[in-house]
């Protein structure tokens, strides 16, 4: 349903987004992650046709972004990062306006707004001004508005951004719920948010598409592991026993146990020559295991973590000069 | 079209609840009542002809403040304000051209503009029937007259919608416009005593007149003469400066 290739978006030098490429399927909730100033909105301007890109091509339903705008925004319902809404309009004229300004017959608009009123769980409050409700019903206005006329791809721009923490639970609810009927792209600069909603992730970080897939298989395949190793006995036997099994940590001693904590480089599996190496010691074993990183650490680890070995790379590379 | 039709709807029903219009209505009708009173009573001590009417009538404060104040201060908010809030992004991603926007919020300033101007034709009935007149109201110059204001209101507030679509400052949309619609008024007559003998060449006599909105008003609509080369100039500005709002906000789309 979202087809992004090659996309590039300058503003003057400044390259906000760079060769970015990715595709969300029918039906899919994805993820856009990212931390502030990323990219993120400027990506999905261009994806609702806001903004032109500088290059590169962005396809909705079929549709090219930049030949047939008018197209691509008839299937698209968009919530941007401030919901911007006129507050001399009351919830229902307003949400009325945005279905007839989208095209919804007049015969069927009252039952299109009473449904993304519903959805949104906003009917308590369709005969306030929009002026006059709290920062959390307008973010759900938004979304009624996104709603409304009932299209198949729906953008979300940080949609639980500024909300307390039942508003946001309450917000979630709604995009999972909308799994079935829509596909949805759904930024958020926060991480477990997008786990609880989602079952894929794109990450992007300086313009860059960093990563790409399920949080479980990011994590699992993009960052360093850590193993976890504790023992009854001399520290010099533990130490041994990690030389056998080819992992270089330095071993502490604490609480009548000998421990280390080595970091494991993608794809090795020391356990098995470790426990081997233990047994062969006759050291009892206290703790053995293998520590996945946090989804946080992970998040670190693929954005500042990365910008950080970029810049010691460029360093060596000038010191080397 | 639908897109400038619900657009239309909206501004006007906005324009109807803003505190900003009702207080420019209340304003220019207790102005022009006042005008009214001293109008009616100088008609009724020396019982002139009809002719003196629109000289009298156009050099009125209220109508100065209908040219050069008003059409500023209902065009000011019409995308300045959308820039502001950010709401022109929602705008500008519903399936509607850009177009469309720009006519039915234009199309409603004026339609709000004329509603303003609605209550004056009490006025005619008023000079009508009472004994001011000399002669009957010739409705003829009448008609003419309020078509060239409708004219000429359509054209500033076009500059109106453009002057806002530059900026998010609400306030500097409004002066740019009120100082726009003050050149318009002004500026033909002070060019033309400045070029001296120079403004006596037919050619620039025809340019400055062109341009010259007052006596246009004064020479042409308010006895009722409609002449199609004003007409043209009037449409011709509007849609110069529609196309103008236009490009501002594709400029504004490509940042």
């Amino acid at each position: 349903m979202i087809r992004v290739r090659d996309l590039t978006k300058r503003y003057g030098s400044f390259v906000a987004v760079e060769r970015l490429s990715f595709e969300v399927g029918r039906g899919e909730i994805v993820g856009f992650l990212g931390p502030n100033g990323a990219g993120k909105t400027t990506t999905l301007r261009v994806l609702t046709g806001f903004q032109p890109a500088t290059s590169g091509t962005a396809e909705l339903a079929g549709m090219n972004v930049a030949s047939d705008s008018l197209g691509v925004r008839r299937q698209l319902g968009y919530l941007p990062q401030e919901v911007p809404i006129y507050p001399d309009l009351r919830v229902i004229e307003y949400l009325r306006y945005r279905a007839a300004l989208k095209g919804v017959p007049a015969k069927a608009r009252a039952g299109a707004v009473a449904r993304a009123m519903d959805k949104a769980g906003i009917v308590d409050v369709g005969h306030k001004l929009v002026g006059h409700v709290s920062h959390g019903y307008r973010q759900r206005v938004g979304l009624a508005d996104a709603l409304v006329a009932n299209p198949p791809i729906l953008i979300l721009d940080e949609p639980t951004s500024g909300l307390d923490p039942n508003q946001r639970r309450r917000i979630k609810q709604v995009v999972r719920d909308l799994a079935n009927e829509h596909t949805v792209l759904f930024s958020s600069h926060i991480l477990g948010e997008v786990q609880e909603v989602t079952s894929r992730v794109l990450v992007i970080h300086r313009g860059v598409l960093r990563a790409d897939g399920s949080p479980a298989e990011l994590v699992a395949r993009g960052a360093s592991r850590r193993l976890r190793v504790a023992v009854r006995g001399e520290p010099g036997a533990l130490a041994s026993a990690l030389a056998a099994g080819g992992i270089a940590a330095d071993v502490v001693v604490g609480d009548g146990l000998a421990s280390a904590v080595a970091e494991l480089p993608a794809g090795a599996d020391p356990v098995p020559a470790l426990a081997a190496a233990l047994a062969a010691r006759a050291l009892p074993v206290h703790e053995l295991r293998v520590e996945l990183p946090t989804l946080e650490e992970w998040f670190h680890a693929v954005t500042e973590g990365a910008d950080r070995g970029e810049e010691a790379a460029a360093a060596a590379q000038e010191a080397g000069r | 079209m639908n897109g400038a039709l619900v657009t239309f709807r909206k501004e006007l029903l906005s324009y109807c609840v803003s505190p900003v219009s009702w207080i420019v209505g209340v304003l220019f009708y207790w102005w022009r009542g006042l005008e009214l009173r001293a109008l009616v009573d100088y008609f009724a001590r020396y019982r002139v002809d009809q002719e003196l009417l629109p000289p009298q009538t156009y050099s009125l404060g209220s109508t100065f403040l209908m040219v050069v104040l008003v059409p500023g201060l209902l065009t000011m908010r019409s995308f300045a304000e959308e820039r502001r809030t950010g709401s022109l992004e929602t705008l500008l991603t519903a399936p509607v051209r850009d177009g469309e926007v720009i006519l039915g919020k234009w199309a409603a300033a004026t339609a709000f503009y004329s509603l303003l101007w609605l209550p004056s034709v009490l006025v005619l009935h008023v000079l009508e029937y009472g004994p001011f007149l000399a002669a009957d109201l010739a409705f003829g110059p009448v008609f003419a007259a309020y078509l060239g204001m409708f004219l000429l209101a359509g054209m500033l507030l076009a500059f109106g919608c453009f002057a806002s679509s530059l900026t998010d400052n609400v306030l500097l949309a409004a002066l740019l416009t009120i100082m726009f619609d003050y050149g318009l008024l002004t500026l033909p007559r002070q060019i033309a005593g400045l070029l001296g003998e120079a403004a006596q060449d037919w050619r620039v006599r025809e340019l400055l007149d062109k341009f010259d909105v007052m006596r246009n008003f004064s020479e042409w609509f308010a006895r009722g003469l409609i002449d199609t080369s004003q007409v043209a100039f009037y449409v011709g500005g509007i849609a110069f400066f529609l196309c103008l709002c236009g490009i501002s906000l594709a400029a504004r789309r490509i940042g």
